[in-house]
């Protein structure tokens, strides 16, 4: 749900203004709350509690509309006609239900065995993570690789292990470990989403990535359609409204594996000059105070955001903005075309859709510019605002400065930290600022890298042991999970971690202000490493107007 | 001390290829804990672990471990294929700091712990009664339960660091006392050529060790937690065959020899000696004088006489208990020089994996329950000695907690020494200084990085 910038100011009252942690700023444009906060207080919750407490939360969206004097009629009508409309459109054979099929009966079954060969194809066998996504009945919505038509078998088999867990022991499934690999099991309204993975993230952090990867889902049919489909057919075939959405979870997989942004719950913001930021800002609050039910401005590049402008009284949730860059990156059709689409953002409201027109500013420009309304109908004047918009950025040389930031120019202190920094120990690092959910890291990712990365990921997924000769910055993030585990570890957390071995030496240290990760060259001395980090802070400080977004503008 | 009863919910055995067919499901489990339990939950939960291995057999070719559920744990072991050692513990799925749950401080168990417990009952299965497989199908049962329903109930465990790293508590001698006792066993080996001494124990503590180093974990475990607690309080109780005592008898069989008819009552065991290649069968005897215990083992194939029994009690009898008195003397100065140094308030472990050696801060009083290890502070030490490739061959980590305490755990090579200092506004540096100090006041001579 959408909160008001009122939890922000209670966020606020922990770090007294005057001595403001590096990034922090008296107003944040996102919403701060701890993912691993509202992780614990989801999952504590005993199997009554869970299906007694389904959301009937009011929609935040209807209030945005009821307040700028609409009713909420047309919308509701919308929605209901249209979820019906995909009912229409269903298959009416149905395959009969694994829902009550006995785990025993199972074993040693035809199809069980042909599940097992295909389960060991090259397709599906030695991957490092698997995601399968399946309804309450068992039915396959979406596996990470592989075809999920074959994997049938074995979604009857986890929709058993959860069904037979709730119904006999009245228990929740959570997990299954063995020496090199976890299973996390999280169900979620009508879905039952599991991950096999042997990397060394933490079980919390695979159920928050199963959380995205059911957001994403939400993110395009609203909860409240998809709760309505397996209300009226338990055994319905979600991929049918899918379609496209199977990329969208694929690339998110993969985006969560990689950006730092996941594992600390906060958003990257591409560095800008304090001047070059405040006339993008400008520029869209000028053009767009006048579309009254305009919610979000949001200007984005390359998974870094430029500016937001919002509704004042809602922020978005930095796992709602996780969404809208993975929409954007997965998207090459944005590219092309102005285009008119409906976003469900489950953060700030799940029940409806916001509509937003999404185009890149210019073509010599890769950032994305997105306007998000509570209106159906407002396509022509919002484009009519986009292209104001991009017009008087390139007057005030902003698309410059952007891809000067975009393609790292040299001259950028932001572009390559540590050089600029001047600490030669220090290998590696990432900041969180707590009270705006922002982060910097010495590795600004560029376009490319991104690219880079992915079709790397294409050809793979599989392990493969490879020699080490030089770190690159998707390990250090990778090391630094562990770390990321333990300090927010609910039952025993960590404030401060230093470890040294033969390998490196990495500090991580969460104060009330700000979490820090930095990896130094191995066997540092600490007295070196308190000094280094010190000198860190004070240019993160020095540089905050720079790599953080230091205003919460409205419109 | 935690209560075992309560935070076990069951324990159960089970060898899916017992009864493959549907219907022949019960033949399938081995043992049940507790047997009162029905036969249909028996089988549903049987069936659940069934089901959890074999879909993770699917994806890892490494044994099932463990499965979570939102209140409970269950802890997987296969010791011989096909056979699985389940305890399903109340563990809930933690979300919240364990101080918030309000568990009250010692009724918090590391999984960890749990799991050592389960090995640790195969072990004494497997020293006490042999290979599950090498039983008959007909009688696995009745031998499952005659071994593990007293076992399972008679534990405890206190919530303490020596439940989270098993070891053996080493006794350290000056040069002289030490060589006393091998001429001891030289002597006795070399006029008793059957009689193999495989362990000298003196009060708790280790002083010579003659079998592989998982076999003495496990020996050492069922004296010092079974038989010389049970060997001690009759001690006390009867006062007046204290004096008898100063010439030792053999405590087990616990009845003494006396006769021909008590050498039936020999116990079997499965061991490996030093020397050995593969693990074989022996009678398991201990002789007892003071506080020094002496076991030894006699290959099975020996026909075992009465005499021999006799004549070397008259053997052992004076020289122990002349040897007992020296040690004695040796842990009264020793005892002296520890409490001198026990000065420092801060909590250490110290732990090598090749001899299993286990050494720790001396209980300050164990009337104050405030000085022991909080659980928090137990499960982080858990998880630094679990992950060995963490610290790698040498290392050195530092953990603060949000009250304020610090751990610090170094590996060198085989070698583990972990400090707890609370201490409010210190720093890395200040804690990483105490640390050298207490590692050098208390390990003499033990190479630790940093130095």
């Amino acid at each position: 749900m959408a909160s008001t910038s009122k939890d922000v100011a209670v966020n606020i009252q922990d770090n007294p203004p005057d001595d403001l942690e590096p990034g922090a700023c008296p107003e944040s444009i996102l919403n701060p709350t701890d993912s691993f906060e509202e992780f614990a207080s989801e999952m504590s919750s005993s199997l009554q509690e869970r299906n007694v407490s389904l959301p009937s939360k009011s929609s935040t969206i209807y209030e945005i509309q009821s307040e700028i004097g609409e009713t909420s009629k047309e919308t509701s009508q919308m929605k209901a006609t249209k979820s019906s409309d995909d009912l229409q459109t269903k298959d009416e054979s149905m395959s009969a239900s694994t829902s009550n099929s006995n785990l025993t009966d199972q074993n040693g079954d035809d199809t069980d065995n042909e599940k097992d060969d295909y389960l060991q194809s090259p397709e599906l066998v030695n991957k490092e993570k698997h995601v399968f996504i399946l309804s309450s009945a068992g039915k396959p919505i979406y596996s990470r690789y592989g075809n999920e038509d074959k994997l049938a078998g074995l979604c009857g088999v986890i929709q058993a292990l959860v069904s037979v867990v709730e119904e006999q022991n009245q228990d929740i499934l959570r997990s299954i470990t063995t020496k090199d690999c976890k299973a996390v099991f999280l169900v979620k309204g009508p879905l039952i989403l599991v991950a096999l993975s042997k990397s060394n993230e933490s079980e919390t952090q695979l159920v928050l990535q199963l959380t995205y990867a059911f957001n994403q889902i939400v993110s395009v049919l609203t909860l409240t359609q998809l709760n309505r489909i397996f209300e009226q057919r338990r055994n319905y075939d979600l991929r049918r409204l899918l379609s496209g959405a199977e990329r969208l979870i694929d690339h998110l997989l993969i985006f969560m594996e990689k950006d730092p942004a996941f594992l600390l719950g906060a958003v990257r913001c591409l560095p800008l000059p304090e001047k070059a930021r405040e006339n993008i800002t400008s520029a869209i609050q000028t053009t767009c105070n006048k579309i009254r039910d305009l919610v979000f401005a949001i200007m984005i590049a390359g998974n870094q955001l430029i500016t937001l402008v919002r509704m004042k009284k809602y922020t978005l949730h930095p796992s709602d903005i996780h969404l809208l860059f993975n929409l954007v990156r997965s998207s090459e059709s944005f590219k092309t075309a102005e285009s008119w689409t409906p976003i469900c953002l489950p953060k700030f409201d799940s029940t409806g859709f916001l509509h937003g027109h999404v185009s890149y500013i210019s073509e010599d420009c890769q950032a994305c510019l997105l306007l998000l309304t509570v209106q159906r109908d407002a396509f022509f004047p919002l484009s009519q605002a986009k292209h104001t918009i991009a017009e008087k950025l390139r007057r005030s040389n902003c698309l410059v400065a952007i891809n000067d930031a975009l393609h790292r120019n040299e001259e950028l202190p932001t572009t390559n930290p540590l050089k600029h920094i001047g600490i030669p120990e220090i290998r590696h690092f990432m900041y969180k600022c707590k009270s705006t959910a922002q982060l910097f890291s010495s590795d600004p990712i560029s376009l490319d890298k991104l690219q880079d990365y992915r079709t790397r990921h294409k050809e793979g997924g599989d392990i493969t042991v490879k020699k080490i000769e030089r770190l690159s910055d998707i390990d250090y993030v990778r090391n630094y999970r562990e770390f990321c585990s333990q300090i927010h570890c609910t039952s025993t957390p960590a404030k401060l971690i230093f470890r040294s071995n033969s390998n490196d030496t990495v500090l991580a240290w969460v104060t009330n202000g700000f979490e820090l990760y930095v990896t130094f060259d191995p066997l540092m001395e600490k007295d070196h490493a308190i000094k280094a980090v010190d000198r860190l802070l004070k240019w993160i400080k020095k540089e905050e107007q720079r790599i953080f977004i230091m205003h919460a503008p409205t419109f | 001390m935690i209560d075992v009863k309560t935070k076990i919910y069951s324990f159960f055995i089970f060898n899916s290829s017992f009864g493959p067919r549907e219907g022949e499901e019960l033949q399938r489990i081995l043992f049940y804990h507790p047997s009162q339990t029905s036969a249909d939950t028996q089988k549903m939960q049987v069936g659940l672990c069934e089901a959890v291995v074999k879909f993770m057999s699917t994806f890892s070719s490494e044994p099932c471990e463990a499965l979570q559920t939102q209140s409970k744990r269950y802890i997987f072991y296969q010791p011989e294929k096909g056979y699985w050692m389940v305890l399903v513990v109340r563990i809930p799925y933690t979300t919240k700091a364990l101080s918030a749950i309000g568990e009250s401080r010692g009724d918090v168990v590391d999984p960890s712990v749990m799991y050592d417990l389960l090995k640790s009952a195969y072990k004494m299965f497997r020293m006490f009664r042999g290979l599950f497989k090498d039983f008959p199908i007909e009688e696995i049962y009745s031998v499952c339960d005659q071994f593990f329903t007293p076992y399972i109930t008679s534990r405890n465990l206190t919530n303490d660091i020596s439940d989270v790293i098993q070891g053996i508590n080493y006794l350290p001698l000056d040069k002289n006392s030490f060589f006393k006792v091998l001429c001891f066993i030289d002597l006795l080996e070399v006029n008793y050529p059957h009689f193999k001494c495989i362990s000298f124990i003196y009060n708790e503590q280790l002083i010579w060790n003659g079998l592989a180093t998982h076999d003495m974990l496990t020996l050492y475990q069922y004296l010092v937690q079974t038989l010389l607690p049970r060997q001690v309080a009759k001690e006390i109780q009867g006062g007046a065959v204290a004096a008898a005592q100063r010439h030792g008898r053999f405590i087990h069989p616990p009845e003494g020899i006396h006769n021909q008819e008590d050498l039936q009552k020999l116990v079997k065991v499965h061991l490996m000696r030093e020397d050995d290649s593969e693990t074989k069968q022996y009678y398991l005897v201990i002789y007892r004088t003071l506080s020094a215990t002496v076991c030894f083992t006699v290959d099975v194939t020996v026909e075992l006489e009465f005499e021999m029994f006799r004549s070397l009690d008259a053997f052992i009898g004076p020289q122990l208990s002349s040897i007992a008195s020296t040690i004695s003397e040796q842990c009264t100065i020793h005892a002296l020089q520890t409490a001198q140094l026990a000065a420092s308030e801060h909590k250490f472990v110290y732990f090598n994996r090749l001899n299993l050696a286990f050494k720790t801060s001396p209980p300050p009083n164990k009337l104050h329950l405030s000085t022991t290890i909080k659980p928090e502070v137990l499960s982080i030490i858990a998880s630094i000695h679990a992950d060995k490739k963490n610290l790698g061959n040498y290392g050195e980590i530092i953990i603060k907690t949000p009250d304020e305490y610090w751990i610090t755990g170094k590996a060198s090579n085989e070698r583990e020494f972990y400090v707890i200092i609370q201490e409010k506004n210190a720093n890395l540096k200040e804690i990483a200084d105490e640390v050298r100090r207490i590692c050098e006041a208390q390990m003499k001579g033990i190479f630790f990085y940093p130095m």
